[in-house]
């Protein structure tokens, strides 16, 4: 009766889910709520989790209950230590949830809700959790090996090689990127300015307080942290309205950009404990708290989606990023689909902290669920605005003008009415002087979100919630930018080490400040280029870091593949194979298009031949042409790596298939765990 | 002699299950914002919590978190 039951529930669930499918895939000319989306992910979800996730810990993975995992056998007390599911799950949820899934569906959004949405919801369910599964069960099966690591011992010295180049080179892509995204949500805004200044001496008084004061209480000072937040925030509305003290506050984006660079550069070298760390609880504390909020929001609000389903920028021509939806929406949603840099994490802290085998299905395919949901939520605050609106925030001074009228009209011509008066007083509303060409995502989620919250809590001004959600970004991506540029500082040194000795000491200061110099070079140069260039710098920044990233997803599927061919479970290889395939030919496709496309609104190249022809000689103009370069060097290195990486790893798998090579993994060897003994007993 | 369980209201149970579901919760926050890691390097090295305590686990801790990744 009881099987009859859950058979029964099932059921209705597939059925629920296909019915919200079919109504976000087939309603045309007529709004739609946001409730079918959340109704759809969640079935998705649910099904995708009991059935696939299921068979791959089963039939593929094969999980073991009784092996020991590298937590209980190398338990430390330090960095394995047998954690709870639950906890390490909430544990891995805020190490992969970061500004991705929050910035790419807002920029997608673009092409209309579906597109982004489908490939949000099979794009998890088949590549992303798969992808962070698999990887973090073959590297507990390895004692907690890195992902380099693992490509170097079952692919080959070069597999190791190109994990190596593309993460550094995601590390200051992204890094440029997310700069980007803060100058233009910032730029001409007290406010802002002010509310994200103060968060830096909040975040030393939260480190002297937690020294010093308090040793170790670090959720005390995080709430105490949060709540010097919100006062910033009210201040700011203090500071925009007084004159006198917003021009001290009122920024240049190339000042902006130049403040950022020498923050980034102070925070790599300072001590961990004085601003990151801080800085790293505070904006997990806002994190957490504002996804929760976001969510509860949309279920008070149940908001109707303003965008249509599919806009006629499918075809390529949209002002947001260039480029159709294939390959496109594919490589600017990456985190809430699947993304490269989750493996990171799955081969990195997490596997030396699952206590049992098959805990690692919750943690490695549920906590990607749960961040592909974020995404959704994104989807939906980018689409509950009006897309006459939506363009207006986010097309570029390039491709609308500046002025207000202009603008207003060219967007109405696209069918997508809005007056310049309306985005006045939106701008008045939120607290800001304009909204026109914000380009980079941030500003167009935080007008969603506080129309959201707005309307679901009352009574507190859009103009709060806005700059909330402005300083909720901004400190993400500023914790992901300090200890980004930490990060890569680390990687520079461990590889400049093997040239000469004292460069790989942590320790040495002049080390330390001459690798953060060249990490913060790196990523500045990016981000100057994004600042200076007439289309807002997002149209060439984030498809190049999409292409990274995914390039970097496709080393962490080969290595899948590799392990489960290795494993002589060949016959289950689609499990990784399939969503490798898809990736591998989305992100060459989009790579070959950035570097060769004759449009020079995608090609860099086009672009640079296209400057070269018709503007006006000088310092700038060689200035763009080189930026165009520099990015079609990037994109071309990469997909040349990536590329040696796949024919490598399809030459070895021929061999191995075909009996020429021994099926040999590389896996610690197999104990007896006690926990299954002591919960017996 | 009264069996245990025979006193266990269905609203005491609610109320144990909404309570571990709450002690549970606290352990996943303590372990995100390294409160539960603290815990560990005080038992392990032995000493009681103090300024003194709290720098040698940050010198510690702080290698091994600031190496780590940061995602997007």
């Amino acid at each position: 009766m009881k099987r009859i039951l859950r058979i029964l529930i099932w059921v209705a669930i597939s059925a629920v889910g296909a019915v919200a499918l079919g109504t976000i895939a087939l309603h045309r000319g007529e709004q739609i709520s946001a409730m079918w989306l959340v109704l759809a992910a969640v079935c998705t979800y649910s099904l995708g989790y009991r059935f696939y996730s299921k068979f791959v810990a089963a039939k593929v993975l094969g999980l073991d209950s009784h092996r020991a995992t590298p937590a209980e056998r190398l338990d430390n007390g330090r960095d394995f230590v047998p954690t709870n599911k639950w906890v390490v799950f909430g544990h891995h949820f805020a190490a992969i949830a970061g500004p991705g899934p929050l910035v790419g569906p807002v920029l997608a959004a673009q092409l209309g809700y579906l597109p982004g949405t489908l490939w949000i919801l099979l794009g998890a369910v088949f590549g992303g959790c798969v992808q962070d599964f698999v990887i973090l069960v073959f590297s507990i099966r390895r004692d907690g090996k890195s992902l380099t690591e693992m490509a170097r011992e079952e692919i080959g010295r070069l597999g190791g090689l190109v994990a190596y180049l593309a993460i550094l080179s995601i590390i200051v892509i992204l890094l440029g990127a997310g700069a980007l995204i803060i100058v233009n949500a910032l730029k001409s805004s007290p406010w802002g300015v002010f509310t994200i200044a103060l968060t830096i001496p909040i975040a030393l008084l939260m480190g002297f307080y937690m020294r010093r004061i308090r040793p170790g209480k670090v959720l005390e000072v995080s709430a105490l942290g949060f709540v010097l937040v919100i006062l910033a925030i009210w201040g700011g509305q203090w500071v925009s309205q007084t004159p006198g003290i917003a021009r001290w506050f009122t920024f240049t984006a190339p000042t902006l950009a130049i403040v950022l660079m020498i923050y980034g550069f102070a925070a790599s070298a300072m001590p961990v404990w004085l601003l990151l760390a801080p800085r790293d609880y505070l904006s997990t504390f806002v994190k957490l708290g504002t996804i929760g909020l976001l969510a509860l929001g949309i279920l008070a609000v149940r908001p109707t989606l303003h965008m249509p389903p599919l806009t006629r920028f499918i075809d390529g021509t949209g002002p947001v990023f260039a480029g159709s939806v294939f390959p496109f929406a594919f490589i600017t949603i990456a985190c809430g689909a699947i993304s490269g840099f989750h493996s990171l994490i799955s081969s990195g802290t997490t596997p030396k902290l699952i206590r049992r085998e098959p805990e690692a299905r919750m943690v490695g395919y549920g906590a990607m669920m749960a961040e592909s949901m974020v995404a959704i939520m994104a989807m939906i605050a980018a689409c509950v605005l009006q897309p006459g609106t939506y363009f207006a925030i986010n097309s570029p001074a390039g491709v609308v003008g500046t002025a207000p009228e202009a603008a207003a009209a060219t967007i109405t011509n696209w069918g997508f009415p809005v007056t310049a008066q309306g985005m006045h007083a939106l701008a008045q509303a939120v607290g800001e002087q304009t909204l026109y060409n914000r380009t980079g995502g941030a500003p167009a989620f935080a007008v969603g979100m506080a129309q959201i919250f707005s309307s679901s809590l009352g009574g507190v001004v859009m103009a709060i919630w806005y700059h909330f959600a402005i300083m909720f970004e901004a400190l993400f991506i500023l914790t992901t930018l300090d200890a980004g540029t930490r990060v890569g500082r680390f990687m520079l040194q461990d590889a400049l080490g093997h040239l000469w000795k004292p460069i790989g000491r942590t320790s040495w200061y002049p080390s330390i400040l001459a690798t953060s110099a060249l990490i913060v070079a790196a990523w500045g140069c990016f981000l100057w280029q994004g600042v200076k260039d007439p289309l807002g710098g997002i149209n060439s920044l984030w498809p190049l870091f999409g292409i990274a990233n995914q390039l970097l997803a496709t080393v962490a599927l080969c290595v899948a593949t590799t392990i489960i061919i290795k494993m002589k479970k060949a016959r289950y290889g689609l499990v990784t194979l399939a969503p490798l395939a898809w990736l591998g030919s989305v992100t060459f496709t989009a790579a070959w298009q950035k570097l060769f496309d004759p449009s020079p609104r995608i090609g860099f190249l086009a672009h640079a031949r296209h400057l070269a022809a018709t503007a006006a000689p000088g310092h700038e103009l060689s200035q763009l042409i080189f930026n165009d370069r520099l990015d079609a060097f990037a994109t071309g290195t990469l997909m040349l790596l990536v590329a040696i990486v796949l024919a490598e790893s399809v030459v070895l798998w021929m061999h191995v298939l075909a009996g020429r090579k021994e099926a040999a993994v590389k896996e610690s060897p197999f104990v007896m765990t006690q926990f299954a003994a002591e919960e017996q007993g | 002699m009264k069996q245990a369980r025979l006193t266990v209201s269905p609203q005491g149970v609610r109320t144990g299950w909404l309570r571990r579901a709450a002690r549970l919760l606290l352990s996943a926050v303590r372990e995100i914002f390294d409160e539960a890691a603290y815990e560990r390097f005080l038992t392990r090295t032995k000493v009681a919590s103090s300024v003194k305590a709290y720098e040698a686990f940050r010198k510690d801790y702080d290698v091994l978190k600031a190496k780590g990744p940061r995602c997007c």
